[in-house]
């Protein structure tokens, strides 16, 4: 744990680019944690309150029902971070799986898996993500599902790292030293090869957050998957499609807001992962 | 070569074997809807109207799954993309109308971001240590960060329903008959401006930031100082030394840059309306037209297949080096 805070928290903290990245993303945690309990979302239709500009009881103003724009923010970043954090999660965990069992598996296994990666790599993922998502359209997936879908086309950038360190890691002298100890293959895997991709891991779970954020506001702002409306995709679907508040002038706050926070959530990705790019890039290449 | 293009076929094979699996464990059968309207329309049997729709999507789920199959990458082959269940038409027909306005807006934003942002990335890196180098930085760094088609949300809101000078939607407009005439080009293109800009905006700070980073790392070569030394004109070693040896790397991302593009424009067309091959793939998800989904996106698989192939011989005939190291 203390090595976690000192390898880790510590260097993201003192740079000032990951620091503000940081504080960004854990404003939109708090949002997402303990919003929800602090404004209530009542989405009952007042159409005498239709877009009323920003005030003290609506700070971002009313929408085409009448309903508050801050509380169906607030509600809907609860969806919004928890399927970027998680569907960037599982893309972490399949690509060090796939990346792992690449690097280690000889002979023609490794090769397919090999192909397998490179078809991820080179299709268009947006594009493949929209027809996979199609095919599950009427479906509920939940978040979870959701999330998985949208890891699906996130993690081969990072099996290409994985499979690189492994394969150049796995002739290492301490691999090495393991192998003729006798240690068996679960250790070398978790201990020896394993420590040497942490730093890969984590910058690779920073950088796709802001793919995941763009891949799940994209999917949602087409209507392609069933959630509760106040996603910020759905809203900005909404504006454009429904109650079309792009297309009058009063309607400019609900447009303004919702595109406001998804650019301010994709600078606070950017930031956080320069800076922790900058932190291990020197690190990762006193491995290569 | 020979190894890339077996390597390229392989990979397109995997892909649509993909796509193909799909639809085949796709629960129902996506030629039911189609059929319905077709027995409607000629007043004959549901079963008589399921074997004409089976025959026109090129898929029919009665036959084994390999015989579909082989069915399916035959019909690729032979340019056979399907057929579209909601415009009632083949995917090549759409392909044909709907490409040159995606080609048009694409090429456009990917010259303009290009030459302008090797211009402005190599102009940046030279002007190190001074006010302007972080300017160019930061700003491209920011434009960067917005997704496109957020981009092309405010450039809609902004340019055509708040100050009126771009056209809400379409390629052009509705009142005009497509012709050669000089109004109609005018037309075109204040309708392609949009959604130019959406594109072309984050790609002009992405190849700003990687002409700087190359241009900054040809500085510190020796031949440059070397050149130098020479007494070589600066504006001699600026042209022909810094930005041709800058340059090269971007020329081989450019035909990659081309075919993501094309990919990840679905959602700007669909926010402006505007008619091209995203356009057509938003609309077939919200129609759920699974012909036309699948055969778009077997289309826009090969493309970039291709780009990306084109692209590596390309940088080989340019850069002697690489050829050597292969």
């Amino acid at each position: 744990m203390r090595r976690v805070y000192e390898d880790y928290l510590l260097p993201v903290w003192r740079n000032g680019k990951s620091r503000v990245g940081l504080l960004i993303l854990l404003f939109y945690l708090a949002m997402a944690l303990i919003g929800p309990r602090l404004v209530p979302l009542d989405l009952r239709s007042r159409f005498s309150q239709r877009y009323l500009p920003p005030s003290l009881a609506h700070p971002l103003g009313t929408d085409y029902f009448g309903v508050d724009i801050l509380a169906q923010i607030v509600h809907g970043s609860r969806l919004v971070i928890g399927l970027i954090f998680l569907s960037s999660f599982l893309a972490v965990l399949l690509g060090a799986a796939m990346g792992i069992a690449r690097g280690y598996l000889p002979g023609w296994p490794g090769r397919f898996l090999e192909m397998i990666i490179t078809v991820f790599l080179v299709i268009p993922t947006f594009p493949a993500l929209l027809v996979v998502a199609a095919f599950f359209m009427d479906k509920d997936l939940g978040i979870l599902g959701l999330s998985a879908l949208i890891a699906l086309f996130l993690w081969a950038p990072l099996a290409r790292a994985v499979s690189a360190q492994v394969l150049s890691t796995r002739n290492r002298e301490f691999v090495e030293a393991s192998r003729i100890l006798g240690m068996p293959l679960s250790y070398i895997l978790f201990s020896d090869i394993f420590t040497v991709l942490i730093p890969y891991l984590f910058v690779h779970f920073v950088l796709q957050l802001k793919a995941a954020l763009e891949f799940s506001v994209g999917l949602m702002f087409l209507g392609l998957a069933k959630f509760n409306p106040t996603h910020w995709g759905v809203m900005l679907n909404y504006a454009l499609y429904q109650a079309g508040a792009l297309y009058t002038p009063q309607g400019y706050h609900y447009v303004i807001s919702v595109v406001l926070n998804i650019v301010l959530l994709v600078i606070g990705g950017i930031l956080l992962a320069q800076g922790v790019e900058e932190i291990f890039q020197p690190r990762l290449k006193e491995y290569e | 070569m020979a190894e890339r293009l077996i390597y390229t076929v392989a990979v397109a094979w995997l892909a649509l074997t993909g796509v193909f699996l799909l639809v085949a464990f796709m629960p129902g059968d996506p030629a039911y809807s189609l059929a319905v309207g077709i027995a409607q329309e000629r007043n004959i049997t549901l079963e008589q109207a399921l074997e004409i729709a089976h025959r026109l999507m090129g898929y029919n789920p009665k036959e084994d799954l390999w015989g579909s199959y082989v069915a399916f990458l035959k019909g690729i082959f032979q340019g056979h993309f399907g057929y579209s269940t909601f415009y009632k038409v083949p995917v090549v027909e759409i392909v044909r109308q709907a490409l040159p306005w995606t080609l048009l807006v694409l090429l456009g934003a990917t010259l303009i971001s290009f030459l302008l942002g090797s211009f402005l990335g190599a102009w940046a890196a030279q002007k190190r240590a001074t006010f302007l180098e972080p300017v160019v930085t930061m700003t491209s760094a920011a434009v960067q960060a917005l997704p496109p088609f957020i981009l092309a949300i405010l450039i809609l809101f902004v340019g055509a329903v708040r100050w009126h000078l771009l056209p809400l939607g379409g390629a052009y407009a509705v009142d005009m008959a497509p012709s050669f005439s000089f109004t109609f080009g005018l037309s075109v293109l204040r309708h392609a401006i949009g959604p130019m800009l959406a594109t072309a905006l984050p790609q002009l700070a992405a190849w700003t930031l990687a002409m700087r980073a190359n241009t900054t790392q040809v500085l510190g070569e020796d031949y440059i100082r070397f050149a130098q030394v020479r007494g070589l004109p600066d504006r001699v070693i600026a042209s022909r030394y810094i930005r041709k040896n800058a340059i090269l790397p971007l020329v081989a991302s450019l035909a990659v840059g081309l075919g993501y593009m094309l990919g990840g424009h679905t959602l700007v067309e669909a926010v402006f309306n505007y008619p091209g091959i995203g356009f057509y793939f938003a609309k077939a998800i919200a129609v759920r037209d699974f012909g036309l989904l699948t055969g778009l996106f077997s289309l826009i698989v090969l493309a970039v297949l291709a780009a990306t192939l084109l692209a590596e011989i390309l940088y080989g005939l340019i850069d002697p080096r690489v050829r050597v190291r292969s």
